[in-house]
């Protein structure tokens, strides 16, 4: 079986500082990794390289058997299949909450409005905003907003979803709703990476866990070998920090 | 998506192509005989326009006289004496009549017919000024317009009575500067000088002429020698005639026509003008749309190279704002309309100069405040629709452009209310907007203050008018 996501040497620089020291990591079909790791550490600059938001600077990241470091390969043909969500949500401000999700489809799959709506109205329901359909974006919660990023996401039908610390920016109160469309969706088979700190989420959703720290992977684990025994001292050190508040 | 930016780039070349092309639209080709005479817009009595804003004068009726009986035409443009200057020697005149001295210095550079009329500077002051000859002027200021013989005498004189002199480009002003005490005198051609006091300016005359080089009709220099030799002949043919002798009689005798007995009050110089205010309005308003509509486009197309993730495209962005941007209007409507020509050899009308130079100057503001409108929207809009898999142009035009554009709509209804303004300027190159026709107007009649107010409350409507419609504009496109 061929890795979903195989990243291999991958280096990233801004200007003198390496953030990405030559990270290796595969993901498997249907699986689930959580990236943690303290604040600075590379690990939202991984995430982001994967869909070629910043370009690396060596190395090699294969999706689907295309490598997208490679200059020739089209970018935005791989980017439909990886969907995003971001810490702030980015919903089109311009546009509805339908206008949001029916957007690419529209746009880049030719799908015609019916039937985007008709997508988009199902999308909305799962992610139990089905009410919101002609919303403005302005009007939403952060959570709000936070479920229709991912019902955007979904609506391009991708296999692999990345999730950019999506429940950072939320206050305490809208953590959970957000959590428990992404465990449905983990259910469902869905491949995610997720960045977060939310170690609960980690824990009893994660098949993998993936610590990060100044570049480069420390160690990972099932979450039973990652919590419960932490062999790299940077991970109890963090595990200790995160834990006991 | 390379390919896209280039034809962006492709779309800003037709763009200039369409505004030189424009150009070709306006001046169609004219029959070989048509002659572009340059001439002052202020020189009574040897040209200026008479209250029916058609154009009069010793100069003028000379030269159509002479072209009637040569059997050429003329086509005669006020711009101003400096103007027309430059025009014959950039190529955009054939030739000027502007009570134009003959001079050592001039025939480096102009070739000169036979002398058409001697004049002879003069003095003058306030009715009641103490200064009474030029040994008075120690230390005082002297107004004299530019390029003018009178501004030529002044300087010859300047080190033996040890006054200042200040330059105008206007007759009016010059003697407004003198009638407001600002200068002690004026220097100018005897006709003129007495033509203006006559008009009721309230200067006397306290020098007796100075004999000075007599005028001559101007070409430029080895250009247009066929033209020449035909204002020598038909000046020939119109003193043996006795039709010059008609025409100088006509604006020097003692009864010569007279502006002073009409009405002077702010309605009756708006009716007595009505059709030249109206000519100048219409200039305007239509320079105006016509310079936003290229200005804008010009600018949207470079305010978007300013943010295509392309080098090449961002420093051709930054270059041009940064160059027309820093060039003084003025400055480049001189230098496109007199400066490219005397490259390319190729004329350009006014109206198309001024197109240009607005297109240029008021579109780089523009393109700097639609790369900044640009730039203000969240990069996480950018990012999360490229993350959809949407390219760059795609997502520019459904996500970050609506955006951007809700930000800049104030900065549009700025720029184009400066552009309407700015208009004004163009009045440098000759074209007959408000102001030339203000300039003009007073020229005749020399009623700046009230004049001026005129010109001053039709800029106000219109820019009442436009900040109107572009509110209600906003208001349509408002979420």
């Amino acid at each position: 079986m061929t890795a979903k996501v195989k990243v291999t040497n991958l280096v990233k620089t801004f200007g003198n500082n390496e953030v990405l020291k030559g990270i290796n990591l595969e993901v498997q079909n249907n699986e689930v990794v959580v990236v943690i790791g303290p604040s600075g550490s590379g690990k939202s600059t991984l995430l982001r390289t994967l869909n070629k938001l910043e370009a690396p600077t060596s190395g090699d990241i294969i999706i689907d058997g295309m490598n997208i470091a490679d200059p020739k390969t089209d970018i935005n043909k791989v980017r439909e299949n990886i969907g995003m969500v971001f810490q702030h949500f980015n919903l089109f401000n311009n546009l509805s909450v339908s206008e949001n999700i029916m957007l690419a489809p529209v746009e880049l799959k030719k799908e015609d409005k019916q039937a985007a709506a008709e997508h988009a109205k199902r999308l909305l329901k799962t992610v139990g905003l089905e009410s919101k359909f002609d919303a403005t974006v302005q009007s939403l919660s952060g959570g709000q907003q936070q479920r229709v990023a991912i019902a955007r996401a979904l609506a391009m039908d991708p296999d692999v979803m990345l999730f950019d610390e999506p429940t950072s920016a939320l206050d305490p109160e809208m953590v959970g709703d957000v959590l428990a469309v992404m465990k449905n969706l983990a259910k469902q088979g869905m491949t995610m990476i997720v960045v977060t700190h939310e170690m609960g989420f980690a824990k009893e959703v994660a098949d993998r866990v993936v610590f990060v720290d100044d570049g480069n992977i420390q160690e990972q684990g099932t979450p039973d070998e990652m919590f419960n025994h932490p062999k790299n001292p940077r991970l109890q050190d963090f595990l200790d920090k995160v834990l006991n508040v | 998506m390379k390919r896209k930016f280039a034809s962006l780039f492709a779309g800003f070349v037709m763009l200039a192509a369409m505004v030189f092309a424009l150009s070709a639209g306006i001046t169609p080709a004219k029959a070989e005989t048509t002659y572009q005479i340059g001439t002052d817009v202020t020189f009574p009595p040897f040209e200026f326009a008479n209250k029916h804003d058609k154009y009069v004068g010793i100069d003028i009726e000379l030269l159509k006289a002479i072209a009637k009986d040569q059997g050429f035409k003329v086509n005669i443009k006020p711009t101003s004496f400096n103007g027309a200057v430059q025009a014959v020697q950039s190529g955009q005149l054939d030739g000027m009549i502007a009570g134009m001295s003959i001079t050592k210095e001039r025939e480096a550079t102009f070739d000169f017919s036979k002398p058409y009329f001697t004049s002879g500077v003069v003095m003058a002051v306030t009715p009641n000024s103490k200064t009474t000859s030029l040994k008075d002027l120690r230390g005082k200021k002297v107004a004299v317009k530019t390029g003018t013989s009178g501004a030529d005498y002044a300087k010859s004189i300047q080190k033996k009575y040890g006054f200042h002199i200040v330059t105008f480009d206007e007759s009016n002003d010059m003697y407004q500067d003198v009638i407001t005490g600002n200068s002690a005198a004026c220097f100018e051609d005897s006709p003129v000088m007495r033509y203006a006091v006559r008009q009721g300016t309230k200067l006397k005359i306290v020098t007796k002429p100075v004999e000075n080089g007599p005028y001559g009709f101007a070409v430029k220099k080895g250009h247009n020698q066929k033209l020449l030799r035909m204002f020598n002949k038909g000046l020939a043919d119109m003193k043996a005639n006795g039709e010059y002798a008609r025409i100088t009689r006509k604006y020097l005798g003692a009864k010569g026509s007279s502006d002073t007995s009409s009405d002077r009050t702010f309605w009756g110089l708006i009716k007595q003008n009505r059709s030249a205010l109206l000519g100048g309005f219409e200039e305007t308003v239509w320079l105006t749309i016509v310079a936003i509509f290229f200005a804008t486009v010009f600018g949207v197309i470079v305010g978007l190279l300013g943010v295509v993730p392309n080098k090449f495209f961002n420093g051709l962005s930054t270059t041009l704002i940064y160059i027309f941007r820093g060039l003084p209007l003025l400055v480049l409507a001189l230098f496109i309309y007199t400066g490219i020509p005397s490259l390319t050899n190729q004329k350009i009308p006014a109206f198309v100069a001024g197109t240009i130079t607005l297109m240029f100057n008021e579109g780089a503001y523009i393109a700097a405040f639609v790369k900044g409108g640009i730039n203000a929207v969240n990069i996480g809009q950018m990012e999360a629709a490229r993350s959809l898999g949407l390219p760059f142009g795609k997502a520019m035009r459904r996500v970050i452009l609506p955006q951007g554009i809700r930000i800049m709509i104030p900065s549009f209804i700025n720029q184009f209310i400066i552009t309407l303004k700015d208009t004004s300027i163009l009045s440098i190159i000759g074209i007959l907007e408000l102001t030339q026709t203000g300039k003009i107007i007073i020229a005749r009649n020399l009623e700046g203050f009230k004049v001026w107010t005129i010109i001053a409350v039709i800029y106000l409507v219109v820019i009442t008018l436009l900040t109107w419609l572009s509110n209600w504009v906003q208001r349509r496109v408002r979420l």
